[in-house]
C-alpha cells in the first residue's frame, strides 16, 4: 500500500531567474515503510519534506498522501490532512514555549475543536509513552534538548498518524540523547506501524531506517533498500 | 561605528515600514494636541486682549465698574480730574438681531459727539449720503454697522436693522457703513456702534454707562493721572489701563483653559507607552541582532546609545509633524474655545490667524523628544544588559520575561495608597500644582502593579475563554501573560486613556447629579425666563416691564425678578444674586444648611443680612455673622451672614440676598431671569406649565428675545450646559484613546512580528488560518477587558481626585463620588470593538504568514 507518491514533481523559485531545488521526483513511498533521505546543503531535502506535508506546492507534478491528492485540496483542507495524518517533528523542535508539555502535545487535538477535558488525558498518556510522565507540566524552556524532541514527538503522534516526517530529529542533540530518539521512534514505530520519512545528516540515524533515498542538486540520485541495523 | 550603528537602524526602519509609521503618529498625535491647545489658548487670550485694544481705539485709561455698571456722572467727575484731555463713556452689549438667523451683534453706545477722538470709524463713504454718520447717530432709531454686517444682511444706508432689546424689538436705521478695519475688524465684524444714551434707554442701563474711555493731556503721567482719578471717583470702580483689562479676561477663562491643558499632557503622556512599546518589542525582535552586533565587537553603550538614537529620530519627526498637524488643529480649537468664552463669559473675540509661538514649538518638540527618549529608555537598557551568547541561542531558549518582582508590587500599592491617602486626608492649603502629584502617585503605582494585574485578569480568564473559544483562547492568553512588558505598554496605553475618559465623564455625572439635587431643592419656579441660551449673560438683561407683561398673561400668579451678576470681592470675584425673597422661602423647604432658619428668613427679608454659599465661606474662612462688603455704584454694601447653604451657582462662591437691597444699592432695575409661578389649578396639571409658556412665547414672539423653560426643562438645560462645557475636553481624550488604539495596532503586528515561528508552528502543526486570525482578535479583546478593568480602577482613582481634591480646590467644595456603571457597560464593547478593529490588519499578516518561513524564522 503506498502512503506516500510523487509523480513528476517540481519546485523553483525565483522570478525571472528561477532557481530549481527539486526537478522532476518520482518516488513512491510504501506504508510502514522507514526511509531516510539524505543529501548535501541545498540538495532539496527541506523542500521535499515541506511539499510531503503539504506546507508548499509543486510548481508542476502530483503528490498522493495515503492516495488523496493534496494538490487540489484548498489550505483547510491540507491543514486538516497534516493535523489528522501527518506527525512532524523538527531539529529546533518548534514547541510553544508559552505552552505545558500538556499543553503542547494536547494542541493539535484541540486545534481539531476536541475539549480540554478529552485532549488532555490523551495528551498524558502519549508524554507517558515517550518518557516524561514525570515532567507533564513543564514548559520547553524547563526541559533538555532531548526531552524537547520527546515532547515535540509526543505531539507528532497525539493523533496516531499513518505518516511521520522528521527533520534532522537529533540534529539539536548529543549522540547519546540522538541515539535515545532514534529508540524511542523505533519502538514507536513497533507500535504504530506509521511511515517514517527522515531528513538526516546523520549517518547512524541511516540504520534506523530500511531505505536510503539521496538527493542532489534537486533530483533523486541513489534509492537503496537498506539492512536495518538497529 | 555610529554611522554603521545607524544604517543597521535606517534597514529595521525599512523593514519594519508600517512599525515605525505607527509610532511617529503616536508621537505626533500627541504633540499635535498639545501645540494645538497651548497654540489655540494663546490665540484666545490675543484674540480677546485685541478685541479689548480695538475697542479701546487711542484710549490710554479705562474706567470699569462691575457688570452692573456705575453711574454716568462718574463720567462728569472724571472729565473734570486734571490731566485728562478727553473722556468718553461706553456701554456694551452682545445683542440679538431679529433676523431670521437671531446672529450676535456686539453693540457699542458711544457718545458721538466726543467719540471720534478716541476712535477711528473709517467709513466706507460709498453710496453714502449722511454727511457725517456720528452726527446722524443723534437720532434715537440710528445705528452703525461694519461692512462686514452690512454685507452679510444685505444692508445699505437707511435700511432698517430690527435688534431684539430689553425694551422688546426695535427697529433701527443704519445711518453708516464703517470698513472692515480698526473697530471694524472686532467681533470678526459682527459690531454695531449706537448712541450711548439710547443704548442705556433700549438695553435697560438706566443712568448706568459699562465704563470710561479717556486719554491723558500730552503732559501728562498715565500712572499719575490714574492715580487722581482713582482718589476721585467711588470705590469699586477700576482704572486701568486697557491692555491691562486682559488680565482679567484671562483669569474669567482660566478654568477652561487650564482644563484643556491637561487633558492634553495625556495625549502624550498615552505617546510614551507607544514608544515603551515600539522599543521593547524592537529589543525583543532584535535580540539576535543585539546578540550579533555585540559578538563582533560593539560596546554596551554603542548598543544603548543606538536605540536611543532611534528614539531621538523618531521623536524628533514625530514632533515636528505634530507641530504642524498641532497648528492645523488649533484653528479649530480656537474657533471652539472662542464660542465657549462668548457664550458662557460673554467676551467675545476677534478672529485672527493661530498665533505661532516659537517657544511653544520648541517646548513642544522638546517634550515630544524626551517623551520618546524616556519610553525608549528602559527597553535599551535591556538590550544593553541582553548576554551575548544567549541572544545567538534559538527563541526557545530565551527566559520567560520576569512577571513582576515583589518589590515593584510593593512599590505599587505603596504609591497607590499614598496617593488615595493624600485625596483623602491632604489639606486645601497645599497648592493645586503640588495636589495634582496625587493622581501621579496612583497612576504610577498602578502602571507598576499593572503587569500583574493583567496576569491575573488573564489568568481568571483563561478558563471561560478556553471554554468558549478553544486552544486559540489559551495562546492568546499565555501570548499576553508570557510578556509582561509588551501587554502592560499596550495595556498601559489604554488604562491611561480610557481612565481619562472615565474620570471626565465620571466628574461630569457626580457634578450634573449633585447640579440637579441642588436644583431640585432650590430652583422651583413653575417657568424660568432666561436672556441667553447659556445660563446669562453678561452685558444684556431684561427690564422690570417685561416682568409686569408676563405676570399680566391668564394662568400666572406670580413673577419674580432675578438679577446676577459677579462682582469683585477679595482679589477675585463672587457671585451676587438677588431676588424676591419672600416668594422663595414660601416655596422652598427649609433651605438653610448652617445657621437658624426662621431668623435668617427674617433677617433676609427685612434686608437685614444675606445667604452664602458654602463653598464661599470655605474658600475664605467665613461663618455666620460674619461680614460681606462689596463696593457698590452708591456705597459700601456689607451686611452679615444669616445663613449658609450648600450652592453650586458658582465655583467662585455666590451671595443671595433681597432685590429691594440690589435697587436700592446699585440702582439696577435690570433682569437676568424671570422666575413664574403659575395659579394653583395650572401647578396641578400636568400640561399646565407648557400651556402657560405657550402663552408667554406668544406674547413675547417677535418683541423679545427670551428662552423659556419649564421647571424639568431648565434643570435639563443646565445638565446639558455642563455637557457643553467639557465637550473640549471629550475630543481631547478621545485622542489619547485614539493614541492608545494606534498602540493595540503597533503592539498586535509587533506580537504576530515576534509570534511568527509560533504563528508558522501552529499552521504546521494543523492550525486552520482562521484559528490564527481568531487567536489575534482574541488577543486584542482579552487586553481590551485588561484595558478597561484597568481603566476603570484608574478612572476612579482620578475620578475620586476630581470630585475631592480639584473640585475643593477649584470650586470650594467636593462632590459626591459618582462612578457610572454604565458607563462602563457601554466602553467595555467599545474598546473591543476599536481593539479588534485595530487587530485586524496584524490578524490578516498572521494569516497570510508564509509557514515554511516562518519555521526557519529566528
Amino acid at each position: 500500500m503506498r502512503m506516500i507518491e510523487l509523480v513528476d514533481v517540481s519546485r523553483s523559485y525565483g522570478g525571472l531567474t528561477k532557481v530549481a531545488a527539486l526537478s522532476n521526483i518520482n518516488l513512491t513511498i510504501g506504508a510502514g515503510e522507514r526511509v531516510a533521505v539524505m543529501g548535501p546543503s541545498g540538495s532539496g531535502k527541506s523542500t521535499f519534506l515541506n511539499l510531503v506535508c503539504g506546507l508548499d506546492q509543486p510548481t508542476a507534478g502530483t503528490i498522493l498522501i495515503d492516495g488523496v491528492d493534496i494538490g487540489i485540496l484548498d489550505d483547510d483542507s491540507r491543514t486538516r490532512l497534516r493535523r489528522e495524518r501527518i506527525g512532524m517533528i523538527f531539529q529546533t523542535f518548534n514547541l510553544l514555549p508559552t505552552l505545558t508539555a500538556i499543553e503542547n502535545v494536547a494542541l493539535p487535538l484541540r486545534l481539531n475543536g476536541m475539549s480540554r477535558r478529552v485532549a488532555e488525558p490523551r495528551a498524558v498518556a502519549m508524554l507517558k509513552r515517550v518518557g516524561l510522565g514525570g515532567r507533564l507540566d513543564h514548559r520547553p524552556d524547563q526541559l533538555s534538548g532531548g526531552e524537547r524532541q520527546r515532547m515535540a514527538i509526543a505531539r507528532a503522534l497525539i493523533f496516531e498518524p499513518p505518516l511521520l516526517l522528521a527533520d534532522e530529529p537529533t540534529g539539536n542533540l548529543d549522540s547519546q540523547t540522538g541515539d535515545e530518539i532514534l529508540d524511542l521512534l523505533d519502538q514507536l514505530h513497533g507500535e504504530l506501524n506509521m511511515t517514517i520519512l527522515l531528513v538526516t545528516h546523520n549517518e547512524e540515524a541511516i540504520r534506523f531506517c530500511d531505505r536510503l533515498v539521496r538527493l542532489r542538486d534537486g533530483r533523486v540520485v541513489n534509492d537503496e533498500k537498506m539492512e536495518r541495523g538497529r | 561605528m555610529i554611522g554603521a550603528l545607524g544604517q543597521v537602524t535606517f534597514q529595521q526602519w525599512r523593514a519594519h515600514r508600517l512599525r515605525t509609521l505607527l509610532t511617529i503618529i503616536g508621537i505626533s498625535l500627541g504633540v499635535a494636541v498639545l501645540f494645538a491647545v497651548r497654540t489655540a489658548n494663546v490665540t484666545l487670550l490675543s484674540s480677546l486682549t485685541l478685541t479689548v485694544e480695538k475697542l479701546a481705539g487711542k484710549a490710554t485709561l479705562q474706567v470699569v465698574g462691575d457688570e452692573g455698571g456705575f453711574p454716568e456722572s462718574v463720567c462728569e467727575t472724571v472729565k473734570d480730574v486734571p490731566g485728562v484731555h478727553v473722556a468718553q463713556p461706553v456701554i456694551e452689549v452682545l445683542a440679538n438681531t431679529a433676523f431670521a438667523d437671531e446672529g450676535t451683534l456686539l453693540i457699542v453706545g458711544v457718545d458721538m459727539l466726543g467719540d471720534r477722538e478716541l476712535r477711528e470709524y473709517q467709513f466706507d463713504e460709498e453710496g453714502s449720503e449722511i454727511a457725517d454718520p456720528l452726527v446722524a447717530l443723534a437720532q434715537p432709531d440710528s445705528i452703525l454697522v461694519s461692512r462686514t454686517f452690512a454685507d452679510k444682511y444685505d444692508l445699505e444706508d437707511g435700511d432698517k436693522l430690527p435688534l431684539y432689546t430689553s425694551q422688546g424689538r426695535r427697529e433701527f436705521v443704519v445711518r453708516g457703513i464703517f470698513k472692515p478695519e480698526g473697530i471694524g475688524k472686532v467681533f470678526d465684524g459682527q459690531i454695531a456702534v449706537m448712541d450711548v444714551f439710547n443704548a442705556q434707554y433700549v438695553f435697560n442701563r438706566g443712568r448706568n454707562i459699562d465704563r470710561i474711555d479717556l486719554m491723558n493731556e500730552a503732559d501728562v503721567d498715565v500712572d499719575q493721572l490714574a492715580k487722581r482719578i482713582r482718589a476721585a471717583i467711588p470705590g469699586g470702580i477700576e482704572v486701568t489701563p486697557p491692555t491691562a483689562r486682559g488680565e482679567g479676561i484671562e483669569k474669567a477663562v482660566s478654568a477652561m483653559r487650564i482644563g484643556m491643558l491637561i487633558a492634553s499632557f495625556i495625549a502624550l503622556l498615552v505617546g510614551v507607552f507607544i514608544i515603551f512599546n515600539t522599543f521593547n518589542i524592537a529589543v525583543n525582535q532584535r535580540w539576535k541582532e543585539i546578540g550579533v552586533l555585540r559578538a563582533i565587537g560593539v560596546e554596551r553603550r554603542n548598543v544603548q546609545l543606538m536605540f536611543l538614537a532611534e528614539s531621538v529620530m523618531m521623536g524628533m519627526i514625530g514632533s515636528l509633524l505634530g507641530i504642524a498637524l498641532g497648528y492645523l488643529l488649533a484653528v479649530g480649537a480656537e474657533r471652539l474655545m472662542s464660542e465657549v468664552a462668548a457664550k458662557i463669559f460673554s467676551y467675545v473675540a476677534t478672529q485672527q490667524p493661530p498665533v505661532f509661538r516659537w517657544d511653544y514649538a520648541i517646548t513642544s518638540f522638546a517634550l515630544g523628544t524626551v517623551t520618546s527618549l524616556i519610553g525608549a529608555w528602559l527597553p535599551s537598557r535591556a538590550a544593553t544588559n541582553l548576554d551575548p551568547a544567549l541572544a545567538l541561542h534559538n527563541i526557545e531558549t530565551r527566559q520567560r520575561e520576569a512577571v513582576l518582582g515583589r518589590g515593584r508590587l510593593l512599590l505599587g500599592l505603596a504609591l497607590i495608597a499614598t496617593g488615595l491617602l493624600c485625596v483623602a486626608f491632604a489639606p486645601l492649603r497645599v497648592s493645586l500644582d503640588y495636589q495634582f502629584v496625587y493622581p501621579l502617585l496612583m497612576l504610577s503605582g498602578l502602571i507598576l502593579v499593572l503587569p500583574k494585574m493583567a496576569e491575573l485578569v488573564a489568568r481568571i480568564l483563561r478558563p471561560f475563554l478556553d471554554r468558549l473559544f478553544g486552544t486559540e483562547a489559551v495562546l492568546a492568553v499565555e501570548s499576553m501573560i508570557q510578556s509582561p512588558r509588551r501587554t502592560t505598554a499596550t495595556v498601559g496605553a489604554l488604562m491611561i486613556g480610557l481612565s481619562f475618559v472615565f474620570s471626565t465623564a465620571s466628574y461630569v455625572q457626580s457634578y450634573q447629579r449633585t447640579v440637579s439635587q441642588w436644583m431640585g431643592r432650590f430652583i422651583n419656579a413653575d417657568l424660568i425666563i432666561s436672556t441667553s441660551e447659556m445660563a446669562r449673560s453678561r452685558t444684556y438683561h431684561f427690564s422690570e416691564e417685561l416682568g409686569r407683561q408676563i405676570a399680566a398673561i391668564p394662568g400666572i400668579k406670580r413673577v419674580e425678578n432675578v438679577r446676577f451678576l459677579f462682582m469683585p470681592y477679595a482679589e477675585d470675584s463672587i457671585a451676587v444674586v438677588s431676588f424676591e425673597m419672600d416668594g422663595w422661602f414660601a416655596r422652598v423647604n427649609d433651605p438653610i444648611d448652617v445657621g437658624d432658619s426662621n431668623e435668617a428668613r427674617q433677617q433676609l427679608l427685612a434686608g437685614k443680612g444675606i445667604l452664602a454659599s458654602r463653598n464661599l465661606t470655605t474658600r475664605y474662612g467665613l461663618s455666620i455673622g460674619d461680614t460681606i462688603t462689596l463696593q457698590t455704584p452708591t456705597r459700601p454694601f456689607q451686611l452679615p451672614i444669616v445663613g449658609i447653604i450648600d450652592d453650586y451657582t458658582s465655583e467662585k462662591g455666590s451671595i443671595f440676598f433681597d432685590r429691594k437691597l440690589y435697587l436700592d444699592y446699585w440702582r439696577d432695575s435690570s433682569v437676568d431671569m424671570i422666575d413664574v409661578n403659575l395659579e394653583d389649578s395650572l401647578r396641578q396639571d400636568p400640561a399646565g406649565a407648557v400651556l402657560v409658556r405657550d402663552r408667554i412665547q406668544q406674547v413675547l414672539r417677535g418683541q423679545h428675545r427670551a428662552f423659556i423653560y419649564t421647571n424639568t426643562e431648565y434643570r435639563k438645560w443646565v445638565l446639558d450646559l455642563i455637557d457643553g462645557f467639557f465637550v473640549i475636553n471629550y475630543m481631547q481624550t478621545a485622542v489619547a484613546v485614539v493614541i492608545a488604539a494606534l498602540g493595540i495596532v503597533n503592539t498586535l503586528i509587533i506580537s504576530v512580528t515576534e509570534r511568527r515561528r509560533e504563528i508558522g508552528v501552529l499552521r504546521a502543526v494543523g492550525g486552520l488560518r482562521r484559528q490564527i486570525g481568531r487567536m489575534v482578535l482574541l488577543e486584542a479583546t482579552i487586553m481590551a477587558i485588561v484595558g478597561v478593568i484597568s481603566g476603570t480602577l484608574a478612572g476612579m482613582m482620578n475620578t475620586l481626585f476630581l470630585v475631592r481634591t480639584a473640585a475643593s480646590m477649584v470650586g470650594g467644595f467636593t462632590l459626591p463620588f459618582h462612578f457610572p456603571i454604565s458607563l462602563i457597560i457601554i466602553a467595555l464593547p467599545l474598546t473591543i470593538l476599536v481593539s479588534l478593529l485595530a487587530a485586524w490588519w496584524p490578524a490578516r499578516k498572521a494569516v497570510n504568514l508564509n509557514v515554511v518561513d516562518a519555521i526557519g524564522y529566528e
